[in-house]
């Protein structure tokens, strides 16, 4: 497999002088094309950081990230906008999605941005709010649907321009556990189907279950990686509850 | 604590409504400044010739109507502030305040911003008064030297005013916090229903515009009823049956409308009745032209009731205007695919769709406001102007006494005699006079004498010595008559079409004392006052004096010039001398007058300060305060817009693309009601101008309004330029925070 996310010893400091807060120490990992990796780990763990970092919103403090063998630490600023638009796509937990728009359009405006003629736009989100299970509610506003169908139109809206890594940073995180689930499920199958490359940031252990590999962080740091392989997702689950138990502290921490 | 709570949210919200602070600044600085005019310890070096109490109360009296209009605005902002603090209000209360404690803080909060505002406006208002003082005394022909003094009774009417602004506007505020439940303010913020409500206020305006042209239906028949004639000419026979047949039109669209209206839709309908408001504004436009060029016997009732509709005409286009914009946004989008997804249109459209259809409502006040002020900024050169063209016309001597025989209907009633009480009075107050000439005025034909209806009062005429006498006291060459020869003296206000149609008319004059013919120069022009004219009529016969001695006098008339100045206590004393002597009305039915420089140039100067004033007052509170609230409605949106365009950048869109659609956004936002404003407000100046033709080409002249009109176009672009630039800056600033 082609390697298409690759970190290098990423650091990422806040403040200075005396008042230092290392959000990340030292991080390095590869990410294969069409994988679906998950990053877990408690609150200030760096989790969103490195996903921030990653999707050029933050700058790192030392270290490379390389997507698709170009350094994105080394990108000029009026330069990152258009590698952003290109290459990525973003699911955020709050969906981010404009509310002046309708679904159908919210979805279009990616592919505007992206300066897609005209006549091809509209067939295009036709077809991907086919796969997302959402062309019945295309020219509704965001505040007419439920959760779950907003998220899908965010999901919509981040891979229609065929990203090289979808971001999702807690994306079941304002879900009721059934739209977290048709979520998750829309997730695997644009992974199955289209080959999705996928890098999914979340706290929660079921959502992290449909990942096929799952980093855990702990104070800056990879604790620990754990691959499914063959693994069924509910065998997966469990020994993800596990490394969770490992990672909140054994009993030689409490004193 | 909570005078620190109230502090701390006072600082925050100065932020954050800082424009709002600024127009208040602004407002209160003018305030202070007009008023202190009219203050008890204000005391401009302006002459013994004039009083000065008689602009105060007219002042303080304008200037308070025309601020009460700043209770809109400081209503906006309270409103506005309340619903985006609902949540923290909410959070207070669940921690156990008191929402009647809530509502005070809040109070006291306004009331601080206020307060800041108010004083810094005195502060600022002391420098500005400066400017009003200068202009005062350049109105009153003194030279200026600055003072600087505080008035205690100004700043106690500009607290108080403002105080209880704040007062009235708070107290509505705080029965709303008190009466509003805690779990509603909690959940205002999710209520995202409401963006998408419109209001019905555009449905109101159609119904009330189609029943206004059911009344113009009803008096553009009575017009034709009682004025209309087969005789007259064919533009005019159209003119009367535009004025029905065009409201007729509206009415009947209406009901075609209503017939089909769930297929069409309400747009539909607004766009016909604006089309059919094109025609009736049209209809109406063609009844002062027809009534000026055919000399329609309708008069002026006709006239501005046809202006009035035609205002009301051009409110209609504004308001459908602005409304049918969010429709037209909508159509654009749906019909042009291409334009729909080029780059970040669809974010602007939507951006300007769900603005225009919640606010479009305010957008259509703001813009009838922004023609008022446009207007006024517009007459304000134009009345002024006129009033002081006019004084300088009528105050031509120190005194002028006259008569007229409107009442008299017998001969032996006639006046006669040469005023010698006032050769008294003047002597015994010690006043030399520099040039004294009483005159008669006759009837050419003693007959004419009956003619007393308004449009056949007779031309009177003067005798030739008096007229030279009279042009001597002005510094004017003497005119010289033959024998047998007449000549003319006309008013300014006379247009040159009448005169000569008049003078083609009049070759010859027959009199009582034979016929006399008119001299090669058949006419004269130059200024001479406006008492000299007999009532209706705009020239004067200048008769040979052999030829007026065989006349009939029908009025006496003297004028004087005295050695200095009339004081005014003096020219007051005067009068009512005059007024016991000569009675306005006697029992023979004599009509005497006495216009006395020093009182007609105080009550005109006083009277052109307070209009001046009160014109560009109100017009500049009119126009920051529209601004304020074109601005305002974007600037407070701020936390909206910021997470809208967070998300286009974290879409990959670059800043300079966010920059360009800042600029369009508020540009429309801007540009849209503005826009409109100026080209309504421009044909209602001009047809302001245009009904005062006459005036203003004899008082004013159209350079110099041209030239004033331009400096008033350029303030207005500068404010607006201004207002602009700052709601444009802080509105990055805000979405990049």
């Amino acid at each position: 497999m082609k390697e298409i996310l690759k970190l290098e010893h990423i650091q990422k400091y806040y403040g200075n002088g005396g008042n230092l807060t290392k959000a990340i120490r030292d991080i390095s990992f590869t990410v294969e094309e069409g994988e679906f990796l998950g990053i877990m780990g408690p609150s200030g763990s760096g989790k969103t950081t490195l996903l921030n970092c990653v999707s050029t919103i933050d700058t790192v403090s030392a270290g490379h990230i390389y997507l698709d063998g170009e350094d994105v630490t080394e990108i000029r600023p009026r330069a990152l906008a258009r590698f952003r638009r290109e290459k990525l796509g973003f699911v955020f937990q709050d969906f981010n999605l404009l509310d002046t728009l309708t679904v159908g359009e919210n979805i279009a405006l990616a592919l505007a941005i992206n300066q897609t003629p005209a006549d091809r736009v509209e067939p295009k989100v036709r077809a991907m709010a086919q796969t997302l299970n959402i062309q019945g509610i295309l020219d509704k506003y965001p505040y007419q649907v439920s959760g779950g169908q907003r998220q899908r139109c965010a999901c919509a809206r981040a891979l229609i321009h065929g990203p090289r890594l979808l971001l999702a940073d807690e994306p079941t995180g304002a879900l009721d556990s059934h739209s977290a689930q048709m979520l998750l499920s829309a997730f695997a199958g644009i992974h199955a189907q289209m080959g999705a490359t996928i890098l999914m940031v979340t706290h929660d252990a079921f959502t992290a279950s449909y990942a096929q590999r799952i980093l855990f962080l702990r104070d800056g740091e990879i604790f620990t990686e754990l691959r499914r392989g063959s693994a069924s997702r509910g065998a997966f689950f469990e020994q993800i509850l596990q490394v969770l138990t490992m990672l909140g502290g054994g009993a030689q921490d409490v004193r | 604590m909570y005078a620190k709570l109230i502090l701390r949210s006072a600082r925050r919200s100065v932020r954050d409504y800082l424009v709002y602070i600024v127009t208040l600044t602004l407002c209160v600085t003018l305030f202070y400044a007009f008023l202190s005019v009219s203050s008890r310890y204000y005391q401009p070096d302006i002459g013994v010739e004039y009083d000065f109490t008689l602009l105060s109360d007219g002042m303080k009296l304008a200037i308070c109507g025309v601020t009460l209009i700043l209770l809109f605005l400081i209503q906006f902002v309270n409103r506005y502030m309340l619903r985006s603090r609902q949540k923290e209000f909410a959070l207070e209360a669940v921690l156990g305040m008191e929402q009647r404690t809530i509502a005070w803080l809040f109070f006291a909060e306004t009331l601080l911003m206020g307060g800041v505002a108010v004083l810094l406006g005195i502060g600022l208002g002391a420098v500005c008064s400066q400017f009003i003082t200068a202009l005062l005394l350049t109105n009153y022909g003194q030279s200026y030297h600055p003072v600087w003094t505080l008035f205690p009774d100004t700043m106690l009417w500009t607290v108080g005013f403002f105080f209880l602004s704040f007062l009235a506007v708070g107290i509505f505020n705080t029965r709303t916090i008190r009466r509003t439940k805690i779990l509603s303010m909690l959940t205002a913020s999710r209520e995202n229903e409401a963006p998408f409500q419109t209001s019905r206020w555009m449905q109101a305006g159609a119904a009330l515009y189609l029943l206004l042209a059911l009344v113009r239906v009803v008096q553009g028949t009575r017009m034709l009823y009682f004025y209309g004639d087969i005789r007259l000419a064919l533009p005019v026979q159209l003119m009367f049956w535009a004025n029905i047949l065009a409201p007729a039109g509206l009415l009947a669209w209406a009901a075609a409308w209503a017939m089909h209206r769930r297929k069409w839709g309400f747009p539909v309908l607004v766009l016909g009745l604006m089309v059919g408001a094109v025609l009736c504004g049209l209809s109406s436009v063609s009844v002062p032209v027809m009534q000026r060029k055919y000399l329609l016997v309708f008069g002026a009732g006709g006239t501005n009731q046809a202006l009035g509709f035609l205002l009301v005409d051009l409110i209609f286009l504004l308001c459908g205007g602005i409304w049918l914009s969010s429709t037209l946004l909508v159509w654009k989008k749906d019909h042009s695919p291409a334009c729909r997804y080029r780059g970040t249109n669809l974010f602007f459209f939507g951006q300007m769709i769900s603005k225009l259809r919640t606010t479009s409502k305010t957008m259509a006040l703001v813009s009838v406001t922004l023609v008022l002020a446009i207007f006024l900024f517009g007459a304000a050169p134009v009345l002024v102007g006129w009033a002081e063209g006019y004084l300088e016309a009528r105050s031509m001597y120190d005194i002028q006494i006259f008569s007229r025989y409107n009442d008299v209907y017998d001969e032996a009633d006639l006046p006669r005699g040469g005023y010698d009480q006032v050769t008294q009075f003047l002597a015994e107050e010690k006043i030399g006079i520099q040039a004294d000439c009483a005159f008669s005025l006759y009837l050419p034909r003693r007959e004419e004498f009956r003619s007393r209806g308004k449009y056949d009062f007779p031309v009177a005429a003067i005798a030739l010595s008096d007229y030279n006498a009279i042009r001597a006291m002005l510094g004017l060459e003497p005119v010289a008559l033959a024998e047998g020869e007449f000549t003319t003296q006309w008013r300014t206000i006379a247009s040159a079409a009448d005169r000569a149609a008049f003078l083609a008319q009049h070759p010859a004059v027959s009199t009582d004392a034979g016929e006399l013919t008119l001299a090669q120069r058949a006419y004269y022009t130059d200024p001479m006052g406006e008492s000299f004219y007999n009532s209706y009529t705009d020239v004067l016969y200048v008769f040979p004096d052999e030829v007026c001695r065989q006349l009939l006098p029908v009025m006496e008339c003297r004028y004087l010039m005295t050695a200095q100045p009339l004081p005014y206590e003096t020219a007051r004393a005067l009068e009512h001398l005059f007024e016991e002597y000569y009675p306005e009305q006697t029992p023979g039915g004599v009509n005497y007058s006495i216009r006395l420089r020093t009182l007609q140039v105080n009550s005109a100067r006083a009277s052109n300060f307070v209009l001046q004033t009160t014109l560009l007052y109100g017009a500049v509170v009119l126009m920051v305060i529209c601004l304020t609230v074109l601005s305002l409605q974007q600037l407070l949106d701020a936390g909206q817009y910021r997470a809208r365009f967070q998300v286009l950048r974290r879409l990959g869109v670059e800043e300079t693309e966010i920059h360009h659609l800042v600029v369009r956004q508020l540009g429309v936002w801007f540009g849209l009601p503005v826009g409109a404003a100026v080209l309504v407000g421009t044909i209602v100046t001009g047809c302001f101008v245009g009904a005062l033709e006459a005036e203003i080409n004899a008082y004013v002249g159209f350079g110099a309004l041209a030239v004033q009109l331009g400096v008033m176009a350029a303030i207005l672009a500068v404010l607006l330029g201004c207002y602009f630039v700052s709601t444009w800056a802080l509105f990055r600033r805000a979405i990049e925070e």
